[in-house]
């Protein structure tokens, strides 16, 4: 009888053990540690953008050629951005870019502002930069948009691993 | 035993062998479900699951392997099971951020994951199938899995030399020459100077023993509200070179009487002509005069100077020197004028350049920093030390060589205690067993220790000799990055071949320029082939660029060609002699192959040619937008006022064609001129003259306002 009792108990134990593992999860963690660079908003510095690999090389490119005429403050202190007319648009300036498709950013960095009807000031970058580090600035672009962006809604890409 | 009782077993036997057999068929059963719930083959499953759910199924069923994924690569001891969850690294489809790990894809790197495998870069453990075991650190495993912040620690284990692709990495791997960590660790890779900190035989000439114990005691002098230093204008703080040392009060008065006393070779005061002395001794305009002196001559660019707007107080000018507020206050009188005209002469191997002083120029200088960059209550809070004592200067010359400072400032005749620190050659290997944690309460685990010793060294262990720094959380994170990238010699051959090594760049010029290269210190801020600083243009090709006349000129009264730039070259008082010598290295040497000056003879540009260049630069292409002609135009480039006596022809020609051929991270955007486009606008620029009129270097120039400079 006691036996019978051990060996129930046994198999229950084991059972359960091997019932109770751990599921297989999303693995969740520390957003900046994850990230390969970060950003910090421009219309809230308390707010700090976890950047992609890709995000990141976009954000290096801006800051070499973009930060000139796209930001307000520069490197090299003072901005060029008040000096032309149109005025170019912020670079987080959600407003107006979030509306643009990518397909648009990539012809007007690729092909300069008079390739596609707007000013000619905004030079081209094709010969410069390639299309896999101008795809990356728009990327950038988009993480630090305000508003945020929100990417066309695609099927299918709505859904997550259930 | 009795018959009944021996009846009443029989008949309990078959009741047992059916519950044990039972019982033996589920416990056999238990192992095929333990198989079944593997955590690996969940995620399997999970994954199935999930590219259902996705618009190309298909494709993504297609790839899909049930069983263990494993990479191999036997000559760089990789055995990397990480893709048998991570089933969609290299599905494009997978890369967007919304996709859940561990299925998302990698992003588009330069190397392919099948030949690299994962564990080289991001650390971990290959061979395991579990999440825990292949991510963290147990005791049976050595290394975690590297969080991608410091990522790039694993690009500077093979390439030493920097890639665009890592900033912090080489924002990190600057740091530490920067801040002269070299001095006490081995660091490989970090470039070691001809001098870390200042040479200190002399200092006692220049400093008064009260100076010293207030800088020992606290070396940060501009702080703000916050507690900050501040440095060029920006919210962001740098840490000082100098860090601070926890010195007692007694080692405090031992180390600033040992140092006060040094006095090896005592300088020969320099005696302003008597007649200047009197002739600018009373005059009102003698300090306003020497404060614009100290803005034309451009000190700032190496010198900052605290100034307060708004209730701030930040440091605007350069951080190749110190900065210069209070130095009135620090420096012998007699000294500073000495140091001013011959810098070389005290530090042999400092940055300063020697500027060619008239005695009016100097005199009104030196009355300029003694009155205004002063302040009297700089060494309120220090006691009255007096003449040290034979104990505290023998006390101060142990603590010299034992607390390390002999490591990176040199006293002649003292030998400094060779690795003083420990050697960082392979600490970003190191595994975690290696660390000593002390009584510091962090994970252990590497990268919370190099972070805890960096930010507070006595928190892990209490005998520290490391000095105390200031960090912010970007620059610790970057040094941590570089720190981690030194994993010391390669594990296998097969892996040592891939190392990328950085490139030894050097620039030994030699004969008449290199006497005047060196006495004005041209490479502080200039790079010629690839050797220099990189604060100023790149003249590795000036002499294709630019037309002789100009660059004497310009040596002689720097012009700004950048309105915008604080920092701009200063005005070094240049012989004619010196400029002509440099001039005509420069046009001889510094040359491009593809920009031969001599090819294009300016008479083939004609009228016709630059009127249709006109028309190019203001409507077709608008270089207005970053250039300025006159006083209309944008900031981003150099104005162009001058381009036809600056620039040559066949410059401006190959420019146009391809700007990073000549200047290979020139932000000029590479254009797709045509040739007669090409023509014209040279024809154009060619045409654009305006003479600029000499600075005036006397009295004439009190009637000027300085418009650019410190503070303004």
């Amino acid at each position: 009888m006691r036996l019978r009792i051990w060996m129930t108990a046994l198999s229950m134990t084991l059972a359960g053990v091997s019932g109770c593992r751990k599921h297989a999860e999303v693995v969740k963690s520390d957003p900046l540690l994850a990230a390969y660079d970060t950003e910090a908003d421009w219309t809230d510095a308390q707010h700090i953008v976890p950047l992609s690999y890709r995000q990141a090389q976009g954000k290096r490119i801006f800051y070499q050629q973009c930060v000139w005429c796209h930001a307000d403050a520069t490197p090299a202190g003072p901005s060029n951005r008040s000096n032309l007319t149109p005025v170019p648009p912020l670079l987080n300036d959600g407003a107006t870019l979030n509306a643009e498709s990518d397909e648009y950013m990539q012809n007007i960095i690729t092909l300069g502002g008079s390739a596609v009807g707007k000013s000619a000031m905004m030079p081209p970058y094709g010969r410069m930069l390639s299309a896999e580090e101008i795809s990356s600035v728009i990327a950038f672009t988009r993480a630090i948009a305000q508003p945020p962006y929100q990417p066309p809604a695609r099927a299918g890409s709505q859904y997550s691993a259930k | 035993m009795p018959a009944e009782e021996m009846g009443k077993l029989s008949d309990r036997t078959p009741l047992i062998f059916a519950v044990s057999s039972v019982v033996f068929l589920a416990v056999l059963a238990i192992s095929p479900v333990k198989d079944f719930r593997r955590e690996w083959k969940q995620y399997k499953r999970s994954y199935v699951r999930f590219a259902q759910t996705r618009p190309d199924t298909k494709k993504l069923l297609a790839d899909y392997r049930p069983d263990i994924d494993q990479i191999w690569l036997p000559g760089m001891n990789v055995v990397d099971r990480c893709t048998t969850c991570h089933q969609g690294i290299t599905q494009a489809s997978l890369s967007d951020n919304a996709v859940p790990q561990p299925f998302r894809a990698h992003p588009r790197i330069p190397h392919n994951i099948r030949d690299w495998g994962c564990t080289v870069c991001h650390r971990g453990q290959g061979p395991a199938t579990e999440v825990a075991e292949a991510h963290e650190s147990t005791l049976a495993w050595e290394q975690p899995i590297l969080p991608t912040r410091f990522i790039q620690a694993s690009c500077g284990a093979c390439h030493y030399a920097d890639l665009p692709q890592t900033p912090q990495l080489t924002k990190g791997r600057e740091l530490l020459a920067e801040l002269n960590c070299q001095g006490c660790h081995r660091l490989p890779g970090i470039e070691r100077p001809a001098m870390l900190g200042p040479d200190l035989t002399n200092v006692g000439t220049k400093v008064s023993r009260e100076w010293i114990y207030k800088w020992l005691k606290e070396p940060r002098t501009i702080l703000d509200k916050d507690g900050n230093v501040t440095v060029n204008g920006y919210e962001t703080e740098e840490e000082p070179r100098m860090p601070k040392f926890r010195l007692t009060e007694t080692e405090l008065r031992g180390l600033s009487g040992y140092l006060s006393v040094q006095k090896a070779k005592a300088f020969v005061p320099y005696k302003i002509d008597a007649r200047v002395v009197a002739a600018w001794s009373k005059n009102p305009e003698l300090i306003s005069q020497g404060e614009l002196r100290f803005r034309q001559m451009f000190c700032s660019t190496c010198h900052s100077l605290a100034v307060t707007r708004a209730g701030e107080t930040k440091l605007i000018g350069g951080d190749i020197g110190p900065e210069l507020t209070k130095v009135g206050s620090k420096v012998n009188f007699d000294w500073l004028i000495t140091w001013l005209r011959d810098p070389q002469g005290y530090l042999p191997h400092t940055r300063m350049p020697r500027y060619g002083w008239s005695d009016e120029d100097l005199y009104k200088v030196t009355q300029y920093i003694a009155t205004k960059l002063a302040d009297s209550d700089l060494l309120v809070n220090v006691p009255q030390l007096g003449q040290p004592t034979e104990d505290e200067i023998q006390l101060g010359r142990r603590l010299f060589l034992e607390k390390g400072c002999a490591s990176c400032h040199v006293i002649e005749g003292l030998n400094p205690q060779r690795d003083f620190g420990p050697d960082l050659s392979a600490i970003g290997g190191k595994n975690a067993s290696e660390l000593e944690f002390g009584a510091a309460k962090i994970p252990h685990n590497l990268v919370s220790y190099i972070q805890a010793k960096l930010q507070d060294p006595v928190s892990v262990n209490p005998a520290a000799r490391m000095p105390q720094y200031n960090w912010n959380q970007a620059d610790l994170d970057a040094i941590t990055t570089a720190l981690l990238s030194m994993k010391g010699p390669l594990p296998s051959s097969a892996l040592q071949d891939l190392v990328v090594p950085r490139k030894e760049v050097a620039f030994h010029p030699t004969g008449a320029f290199a006497e005047v290269y060196e006495r004005y210190k041209c490479y502080t801020c200039h790079k010629f082939n690839g050797y220099g600083g990189d604060l100023a243009p790149d003249l590795t090709y000036e002499g294709s660029r630019a037309q002789r006349q100009w660059i004497v000129d310009f040596l002689k009264n720097p012009q700004t060609l950048r309105p915008t730039l604080i920092l701009r070259m200063p005005q070094f008082n240049m012989s004619d002699k010196d400029a002509a010598t440099l001039a005509d290295y420069m046009t001889m040497v510094l040359q491009h192959p593809a920009a031969n000056p001599a090819a294009i003879d300016a008479r083939q540009l004609t009228p016709a040619m630059a009127a249709l260049g006109k028309q190019l630069y203001e409507v077709k292409y608008q270089c207005q937008s970053c250039h300025t002609i006159g006083a209309s135009g944008g900031y981003v480039g150099p104005n162009l006022n001058n381009a036809g006596g600056w620039l040559t022809p066949a410059w401006v020609e190959a420019w146009l064609r391809n700007p990073q051929a000549l200047i290979p991270d020139t932000i000029e955007p590479r254009r797709n001129f045509t040739e007669d486009e090409v023509r014209a606008l040279t024809a154009y620029l060619m045409t654009l003259r305006q003479t600029i009129k000499p600075q005036k270097t006397t009295g004439a120039a009190a009637s000027h306002t300085p418009t650019h400079g410190a503070g303004r």
